[in-house]
C-alpha cells in the first residue's frame, strides 16, 4: 500500500515520465506563488504548487495550472510583427528583432528630438512584474510620463502609506489575526498585491472572526459573523462611522494615539461630523451593525483589514486607503504579530532604485501629464490615463507622438473606452508587448513577442512589500519570445542608455541582488529569501514621515494643497449626487467583480480558463429582473450615458435590488481581427473619466460605481 | 482492503474552480464537459438568513451505484478500493447511466459518443498519487481523499491546520528569541 504525499515529485516523474521537475514563481497574476514545473521533451507538461513555499503552501490557483495552456497557444505571438496598411487594417508582417528595435529606437530618438522626450509615453497595464524596467527606460531617456494603472490601483496604497506611516502594511497571515474585515476585495477569486487567499483561508479556520464589506453576498460575505453590504462608493462615510464608534467608546489603543500619532485633535472634530445617523443614512447599513462591526474589530487583537483595488477606483480613493490605515493604527494593529506589518525587503536594488527615478531631471518630472492636478500621484511617478488621451487628441499641453505599452490593453481596462480607442487610434506610433493581439495591441505598428513567466529569469515579488524575493526560473524557450527586461535592456542600449544597462539582463539580476553579496546564479539555488521582521519597530524608530509620526493629519497632502484630513464624497454619478440622472439611469451599476481564470482581460481565448465563464455575465437582482421583464440567461443591454453594452444576465439574490453587477474587460478573441468585439460587452463603454469626477490627489476614476438602465436586448425597450 | 473516498467539505469551499481546472488537465476532459462542477447554490434564504454557498457535482463513487445496476454494457465497475469507474473503452453511449445518477455527476461527450465522469483518477491513486483536485491545490483545503472511515474526523479534526498552527507558534517563539 502506498503512502501518499502531496505534490510527490518522485512518483509523478516516474508515472509520467517527466525529464526533469524544475522549481519557479509564477506571474499569471501580480505572481508570487511557489510551483513544480515538471518538463517532458523539452516542453511544459504540468505545473503544481510548491509547498514548501510560504507564500502560497502548495495551492494553486486556476491560471497557475493552465499557464502551459497559455504558453502553447496556437494564437500566441511568436515572433515580432509589423502593421501592414493602416492602423486598423488587421495586417501584418513578421520582423526580426533587429528590425523591431531599430524602428523603435529610431522613433524615440526622432520624437525626443522634435518634440522632448516627454512626447513618448511607456506604460504597463496592472503590476506584471515589469515595473521596474519601463521605470528606467523611461527615466533615462527623460519622459516623465510612463502611463500605469497607479492612478487607481495599489499605486495608492503605496503613496497614501507611505505619507501616513512610512510604508505599505501587510496583514501577517502566519501569525493569525483574530479579527479579519474584508473590503474592497475577495481574496479567495483575486490577488491583492501581497496577498495570497490561502493563508486568509487558513486564518478563518483557526477561528478568526469575519467583517465582509461588499455590496454583494460573495461566500466570504456569506460565512462572516458580520456582512455590511454597504452602498457602493460610500466606504469612507462608513470607516468614518466605524472610527466614531471606536473613538467614543474609547475603544482605541490609547498609547498608540498619545504617543506616535499626528493631528488627532482635528481627527477628533472631523470624525464628530460622522455620526451613526448620518453614516447610516450615506451607507443604508443600519447603525447597529455599523456600532457591532466597529466594536468587534476594535477589541479583538490582533486585527487586520484585507483591502484591496475596488475601494481606490472612486473619486474617494486617496481618503479611503488613508481612513482604513487609520482604523489599522488607532486599533493598535500597525506592526503587531498578527496585524498589520511594515516589512523589510532583504537588502537588494530597490524597485524604486532600480527604476531611477532620481536620473529624471527635474525640470522633466514638472511636465509630467496631469501633474499639476493630481499632486499626490504625480509625486509618485503616477499619471491620470486621460491626460494621455488628451495629450493626444488635443495635443494639449503638448502633443504625446508615441506609446510603448507593455502587458497593456487599454482600450478594454480604462475608463472610457471609446475616448481611449480614439487614442490610441489616433497616436502616431504605437508599440506594443504581449502574448496575444487584443484589441489594443491590434492598433500598434509594431508588436513584440512578451515570455510568460514559464520563459524567465527573474528575481519575483522584488517589488512587493511583504518582504519576500524568490527565484523565478526559466523552463524553456518558445519561439522568439523575450522577457519585458531582456526586450528593454536591448532598446535601452539602442537610444543612447548604454552605460545604464547590461550585457545581459543576468547582469542586472547580479546588480540587483549585489547588496546581499550573491549573484542570480546564486539565489537560483535558493528557495527564498526574506526580510529580517521586527515587530513594533516605531516604538524604536518612529514612522517614515515628515513628523516621524503616524500622520491622522497628513502633512504632505496639506504643503500639496489638499484637506489634511479624510472626507467622505459622494461619486460623481450617485442617487445622492444626480438625482435627475438617477430618474433615467434608475440603477446603481457596480463593476469588475474578479472571476477565477481571468486577470482582467487576459485568457478569454485559454479553452480550460474559458470554459469556466463562456459570456459577460450582469447579476440583477430577481425583482429588478421582474420589473424589468428580463428571464435568467437572457442578452439585456446595460446602458449609461457614455454608452451601452451586452451582457448575460444571471439572477442574484444577494445585494439591493437597486444595484446591478456587471463584469469587466470582456472581450472576444474569437471574433475577427482588428476589433474582437472589443466595445460588445466592454463595461468601460460606460464608464466615465472627466477630470471634475477624479479623486483629486491620485486621479482615480469611477470605473467601479455609476448608474445605468438595464432591459432585454430583444426589445429595446424597458417595462414592456 | 481500505476503502478509499474522495470529499469535498463545501462550507469551506470558495468557488475559486481550481479543482475543476486541475480534474480538466489532468484527465484531458473534452470542451463542453466537466467531471467536476463547482456549482454556485443561492443566494437564497436559508433559515431566515441570506445564505450562499459552492456545491461540487461529482461522481460520489456510490456504495450502491446506480449507474452500475443500468448500464447495459457492463462498462462501470466497483472496486475494492470503492472507487466506481466508468471504462470508456466499453461504453456505447447509450446514456442511461445519465439519467440514473441521482447527483447528474455523469455528462454525455457527444464527439466520442461516450459518457464521462469522475473516476476518481484511478490512474494516479493505483499508483499512490492523489486525485488531480485532492493534491493540495485547494486555497480552502476543502477536498479529503483518504480513507473512507477516516474522513469525517479529518474534516472535523484538520489536522493539517493543528500542524499549520503549531509551526506559527514555534517560529514565532524562535524569532522573538532571537532579539
Amino acid at each position: 500500500m502506498y503512502e501518499f504525499k502531496y505534490a510527490n515529485v518522485q512518483r509523478e516523474m516516474e508515472v509520467y515520465g517527466y525529464d526533469e521537475m524544475i522549481k519557479s514563481h509564477c506571474r499569471m497574476c501580480h505572481g508570487g506563488c511557489g510551483v513544480y514545473v515538471y518538463v517532458k521533451d523539452g516542453k511544459v507538461a504540468k505545473i503544481q504548487g510548491d509547498p514548501e513555499c510560504p507564500i502560497n503552501h502548495g495551492t494553486l490557483c486556476s491560471k497557475g495550472l493552465a499557464s502551459a495552456e497559455l504558453a502553447y497557444h496556437p494564437d500566441r505571438l511568436t515572433y515580432p510583427i509589423r502593421k501592414v496598411g493602416s492602423k486598423k487594417s488587421g495586417k501584418w508582417e513578421r520582423i526580426t528583432w533587429d528590425e523591431a528595435f531599430d524602428t523603435i529606437a529610431e522613433h524615440i530618438l526622432d520624437y525626443k528630438d522634435k518634440f522632448g522626450p516627454e512626447s513618448i509615453v511607456f506604460g504597463y497595464g496592472t503590476g506584471r512584474e515589469n515595473e521596474a524596467v519601463i521605470y528606467r527606460i523611461a527615466n533615462l531617456l527623460g519622459s516623465p510620463n510612463t502611463l500605469t494603472a497607479g492612478h487607481f490601483c495599489y499605486g495608492p496604497r503605496i503613496s497614501t502609506s507611505i505619507i501616513t506611516m512610512g510604508t505599505n502594511p501587510i496583514i501577517e497571515y502566519e501569525n493569525f489575526p483574530k479579527c479579519i474585515v474584508m473590503w474592497g476585495n475577495n481574496v479567495t477569486i483575486s490577488n491583492p498585491d501581497c496577498y495570497k487567499g490561502e493563508p486568509f483561508s487558513v486564518a478563518l479556520d483557526a477561528g478568526a472572526k469575519l467583517i465582509v464589506v461588499d455590496p454583494r453576498l460573495t461566500r466570504p460575505a456569506a460565512r462572516a459573523d458580520i456582512w455590511l453590504p454597504l452602498r457602493p462608493g460610500t466606504d469612507a462615510a462608513l470607516a468614518y462611522g466605524m472610527l466614531n464608534v471606536i473613538i467614543n467608546e474609547k475603544l482605541y489603543d490609547s498609547d498608540f494615539v498619545d504617543n506616535y500619532t499626528f493631528g488627532w485633535d482635528q481627527f477628533i472634530k472631523r470624525v464628530n461630523d460622522y455620526p451613526l445617523e448620518r453614516v447610516e443614512e450615506i451607507t443604508w447599513i443600519p447603525k447597529q451593525k455599523i456600532a457591532e462591526a466597529a466594536r468587534l474589530f476594535a477589541t479583538t487583537k490582533p486585527a487586520a483589514i484585507q483591502w484591496g483595488v475596488a475601494i481606490e477606483q472612486q473619486i474617494n480613493c486617496a481618503d479611503n486607503d488613508r481612513l482604513l490605515m487609520f482604523l489599522m493604527g488607532l486599533t493598535g494593529n500597525i506592526d503587531a504579530p498578527g496585524g498589520q506589518v511594515l516589512y523589510r525587503t532583504p537588502p537588494i536594488v530597490n524597485v524604486g532604485q532600480f527604476g531611477a527615478h532620481a536620473m529624471l531631471p527635474r525640470e522633466q518630472s514638472a511636465k509630467r501629464l496631469g501633474g499639476d492636478r493630481f499632486r499626490l500621484a504625480s509625486r509618485f511617478a503616477i499619471l491620470q490615463p486621460k491626460a494621455v488621451w488628451d495629450a493626444i487628441i488635443d495635443e494639449k499641453p503638448y502633443p504625446v507622438k508615441m506609446l510603448f505599452f507593455i502587458s497593456s490593453n487599454p482600450v478594454s481596462t480604462r475608463a472610457n473606452a471609446k475616448e481611449v480607442y480614439r487614442a490610441l487610434e489616433k497616436v502616431e506610433f504605437m508599440a506594443n508587448a504581449d502574448f496575444f493581439l487584443t484589441p489594443s495591441a491590434e492598433l500598434a505598428d509594431i508588436v513584440l513577442p512578451a515570455a510568460t513567466w514559464l520563459e524567465m529569469d527573474y528575481i519575483g515579488d522584488f517589488w512587493k512589500r511583504h518582504g519576500y524575493i524568490l527565484p523565478r526560473r526559466k523552463v524553456v524557450q518558445i519561439g522568439e519570445c523575450r522577457s519585458d527586461h531582456e526586450m528593454l535592456n536591448d532598446l535601452g542600449k539602442r537610444i543612447g542608455q548604454g552605460e545604464f544597462w547590461w550585457d545581459t539582463f543576468e547582469d542586472a539580476l547580479d546588480y540587483i541582488l549585489q547588496p546581499m553579496g550573491i549573484t542570480w546564479k546564486d539565489f537560483k539555488h535558493m528557495d527564498y529569501v526574506r526580510g529580517d521582521i521586527k515587530h513594533y519597530k516605531y516604538k524604536e524608530f518612529g514612522f517614515s514621515t515628515p513628523t516621524r509620526k503616524f500622520e491622522l493629519w497628513s502633512t504632505t497632502l496639506e504643503k500639496m494643497g489638499y484637506d489634511p484630513l479624510p472626507q467622505h464624497r459622494e461619486v460623481p454619478e450617485s442617487p445622492i449626487s444626480t438625482p435627475e440622472l438617477y430618474k433615467e439611469y434608475p440603477y446603481i451599476l457596480i463593476t469588475g467583480a474578479r472571476q477565477p481564470g481571468f486577470f482582467h482581460s487576459e485568457n478569454r481565448q485559454v479553452k480550460t480558463l474559458r470554459a469556466l465563464h463562456h459570456d459577460p455575465v450582469v447579476q440583477i437582482h430577481p425583482d429588478t429582473a421582474a420589473q424589468e421583464g428580463i428571464n435568467e440567461n437572457d442578452w439585456v443591454i446595460i446602458e449609461s450615458p457614455r454608452g451601452k453594452v451586452r451582457q448575460r444576465a444571471s439572477y442574484f439574490a444577494g445585494m439591493d435590488p437597486r444595484i446591478v453587477a456587471a463584469q469587466h474587460a470582456w472581450w472576444f478573441p474569437e471574433k475577427n481581427g482588428p476589433e474582437h468585439g472589443w466595445d460588445e460587452s466592454n463595461i468601460n463603454i460606460l464608464t466615465d473619466n472627466a477630470y471634475e469626477g477624479l479623486d483629486p490627489a491620485m486621479g482615480a476614476s469611477n470605473i467601479r460605481t455609476l448608474l445605468c438602465k438595464i432591459y432585454p436586448e430583444t426589445t429595446g425597450v424597458k417595462n414592456e | 482492503m481500505n476503502k478509499f473516498r474522495l470529499q469535498f467539505d463545501e462550507h469551506s469551499c470558495w468557488g475559486c474552480k481550481s479543482c475543476e481546472v486541475a480534474c480538466r488537465l489532468e484527465n484531458k476532459i473534452p470542451e463542453g464537459i466537466k467531471c467536476l462542477e463547482i456549482m454556485e447554490d443561492g443566494p437564497k434564504m436559508v433559515d431566515g438568513k441570506l445564505d450562499f454557498i459552492y456545491r461540487a457535482r461529482v461522481c460520489r463513487h456510490c456504495d450502491d451505484p446506480p449507474c452500475l445496476v443500468v448500464c447495459p454494457a457492463e462498462a462501470i465497475i466497483k472496486r475494492e478500493d470503492g472507487i466506481v469507474v466508468l471504462n470508456y473503452a466499453e461504453c456505447s453511449g447509450c446514456g442511461s447511466c445519465i439519467s440514473a445518477c441521482p447527483y447528474e455527476a455523469i455528462s454525455l461527450d457527444e464527439a466520442e459518443g461516450i459518457a464521462r465522469k469522475c473516476n476518481l483518477c484511478s490512474h494516479r491513486v493505483d499508483h499512490g498519487l492523489y486525485p488531480a483536485c485532492a493534491d493540495n491545490i485547494c486555497l480552502g483545503h476543502c477536498i479529503y481523499f483518504g480513507p473512507a472511515d477516516k474522513i469525517d474526523e479529518m474534516i472535523r479534526d484538520k489536522p493539517w491546520l493543528k500542524e499549520r498552527i503549531n509551526q506559527a507558534q514555534r517560529d514565532l517563539t524562535r524569532q522573538l528569541n532571537r532579539k
